[in-house]
């Protein structure tokens, strides 16, 4: 990188790396990318201050075609990954991507408690509703009924909403975005980094080898925009755009404001530095023996 | 600095905190609680973090994210933890980061009991994970050599980019003894830069993708015999072992490791004064393991006797050591029972007697 800090400019194509994409040609995936760079243009992300995490998938090659720091991790541990980073490096703007089997299924519990804590990381979820990368089988975002290659019969299992399960177990910043609407996923993809809080970005990113050109054309024409008076700060106001039935939401559905869990962790350090340098021997005794 | 009376698990802590660990993600496990407990009152004392995690698998990726930042990072567990943990143990060795793992180590196998094992040997020096990969393991035998290891374990991790791992049990976790800290100590290998780590500062230094995936395969060859190397140069310049009454001749020698070698001096003291003639040798590191110390030890015995708390893991390396040369005899107690002196002495004399039949070479 040959700029300097301070008055940097970068444009969207100064993000790119120098990998090309392996996706299919007309993969959802790359309309993300294309809104991630940006995204990061439009905040004038430094590169050499970033850090773009995944698991396993087709999606999760994604940080490698970005001129950031990456991770290409663990399958489903995307957001364990970007909680040791976020926790060692909190200064660092930290994304985590991936698709929803790595998210959702493998990963599922992860998302809960990186939800939960608040973790300062943005996370965006490109949903196709299959298994991409091992060629086709069902995921927890597959509607109920539909035929993968491993759901012969059809699909028996009902799916996931997932800016449902990230409102209900304590996402600050929940949006959906359409990889076919780069401009909207840009600034959907800009509101969640600019976001104190764990921001949860599912977007929906069709697979045109195993979901077929009918997935695009079905999404595009269920597609809706998120009503200008809607009260995105409330809660019950935000589930209505959860579960929709042939209708698809996009926009920020939910956002409130507060403490992130890096803002606690910085406070119980300033409290404890605070205090003596060594704990007493009492104070050691009483986390073994809580009654001592 | 002056010594101090205490437990085992939180002289770990604080071994690792002195050697600059501030990051620190455990998940609640018997028998080894106290460690995540006393890194959770003392991290956030000197600016680092304590996250309990939702899982071993969540804690060990955590782990894995934060070495990636270059930060000095450390988890414990035990045995059914360490399992769930030998996940991300296998992509750190591909991704060539440095971490720390303790394993407290309990009775297998499954959920198994809680109480002191080694059942974990072929795990913990077979390379834990899938692939071809190997920790560096260090086996303490008392609290403040616990102390000393866990240090010394940031460094070595840091030198060689790899995984190294603690293995104790809940006798060195639970044990309460005198430990100091030294208030100078030097880094025991020389470090270089950590250039290759998410720092987050601008410059001329090229991004960096931390990864284990080789699609290529003449590349994952070529990564794969750059990792043999590092184990290579493990073997070559990091075993450590230490020996027991070996100064005066013996007739038996005893091979034991972590707390049972501790039981194995109680029992050789008595033997001694008994005037019975045995010595013991005990490897600190379990990878790399003393191969060429325990034949020299051995040669100059005429019987050896592995003791072990499990049905037979680290005889193995002793079998491999002496190729034949010596006829080993064997004493354990599994299931979370402890080798207690007296069954060593009663093993001894029953080998001098001619009693005792030796393990078969199968």
């Amino acid at each position: 990188m040959s700029a300097t800090v301070g008055n940097v400019k970068f444009k969207p194509g100064d993000y790119k790396s120098t990998l090309n994409p392996v996706w299919c040609p007309g993969c959802g995936d790359f309309g993300v990318l294309n809104a991630l760079y940006r995204a990061m243009s439009q905040l004038e992300i430094e590169p050499w201050n970033t850090v773009i995490l995944s698991g396993i998938g087709c999606s999760s090659r994604l940080p490698g075609y970005v001129n950031t720091y990456g991770f290409n991790g663990v399958h489903g541990r995307a957001l364990t990954l970007a909680t040791g980073v976020k926790v060692a490096r909190p200064e660092l703007t930290v994304i985590a991507v991936g698709g929803d089997g790595d998210g959702l299924a493998i990963g599922g519990n992860h998302l809960i408690h990186t939800a939960r804590r608040n973790l300062d990381v943005t996370y965006i979820l490109m949903d196709n509703e299959i298994y991409g990368l091992t060629k086709g089988q069902v995921a927890p975002t597959t509607p109920t009924g539909d035929k993968t290659k491993s759901t012969f019969w059809g699909n028996p299992e009902p799916a996931v909403d997932p800016c449902e399960l990230a409102i209900s177990t304590g996402a600050t910043w929940v949006g959906r975005g359409f990889s076919g609407d780069v401009k909207l996923t840009t600034q959907l993809i800009a509101d969640a980094i600019s976001h104190n809080g764990f921001s949860f970005l599912n977007v929906m990113s069709p697979c045109v080898t195993w979901r077929g050109d009918d997935q695009f054309k079905a999404l595009k024409e269920i597609l809706a925009y998120v009503p200008e008076d809607h009260d995105r700060s409330d809660r019950r106001e935000a589930m209505k755009y959860t579960r929709e039935k042939g209708v698809l939401t996009t926009g920020v559905l939910y956002e409130v404001k507060g403490p992130s869990f890096n803002d606690r962790l910085e406070e119980m350090k300033q409290q404890a530095m605070a205090g003596r340098s060594e704990p007493t021997t009492r104070e050691i005794l009483a986390t073994f023996f809580p009654k001592f | 600095m002056a010594k101090k009376l205490m437990k085992g698990s939180e002289a770990i802590g604080e071994a690792a905190v002195q050697a600059g660990c501030r990051l620190f993600f455990g998940y609640p496990i018997t028998p080894q609680n106290e460690i995540p407990e006393y890194m959770s009152l003392r991290l956030p004392q000197v600016g680092g973090c304590f996250v309990q995690a939702e899982s071993e698998v969540a804690a060990s990726n955590m782990l894995y994210g934060a070495a990636g930042t270059g930060e000095r990072v450390m988890t414990s567990s035990s045995s059914p933890g360490i399992s769930l943990m030998s996940e991300a143990a296998s992509y750190l060795a591909g991704a060539e980061l440095p971490v720390v793992i303790v394993n407290i180590v309990r009775a297998g196998p499954g959920l198994g009991g809680i109480l002191p094992s080694q059942g974990d040997y072929f795990q913990a020096t077979r390379g834990m994970g899938h692939g071809d990969f190997r920790l560096l393991v260090l086996a303490p035998w008392s609290v403040q050599e616990a102390a000393d290891l866990v240090q010394d374990a940031f460094d070595l991790a840091d030198f060689y980019r790899n995984p190294v791992m603690v293995l104790g049990d809940g006798l060195i976790g639970q044990m309460m003894e005198p430990v100091e800290f030294s208030s100078d100590r030097q880094p025991i290998k020389e470090l270089q830069p950590k250039t290759w780590a998410a720092t987050g500062c601008p410059g001329d230094r090229p991004t960096n993708i931390i990864n284990s995936l080789f699609l290529d395969p003449e590349e994952l060859e070529r990564h794969n015999w750059k990792l043999k190397a590092k184990y290579d140069a493990m073997t070559r310049d990091e075993i450590r072992s230490a020996s027991y009454a070996a100064d005066d001749d013996y007739d038996v020698l005893i091979v034991a490791y972590g707390t049972v070698a501790r039981v194995c001096s109680t029992a050789i003291d008595e033997l001694r004064e008994r005037g019975v003639r045995v010595a013991m040798v005990r490897p600190i590191t379990l990878f790399p393991y003393p191969y060429q110390a325990i034949r020299d030890a051995a040669l100059r015995a005429s019987s050896v006797l592995v003791v072990e708390l499990s049905t037979g893991q680290m005889i193995e390396d002793v079998r491999l050591a002496l190729e034949g040369a010596r006829p080993i005899h064997f004493h354990s107690r599994v299931g979370g029972m402890l080798v207690t002196p007296d069954e060593v002495i009663e093993k001894v004399e029953c080998i001098l007697a001619g009693g005792a039949a030796e393990v078969s070479h199968g």
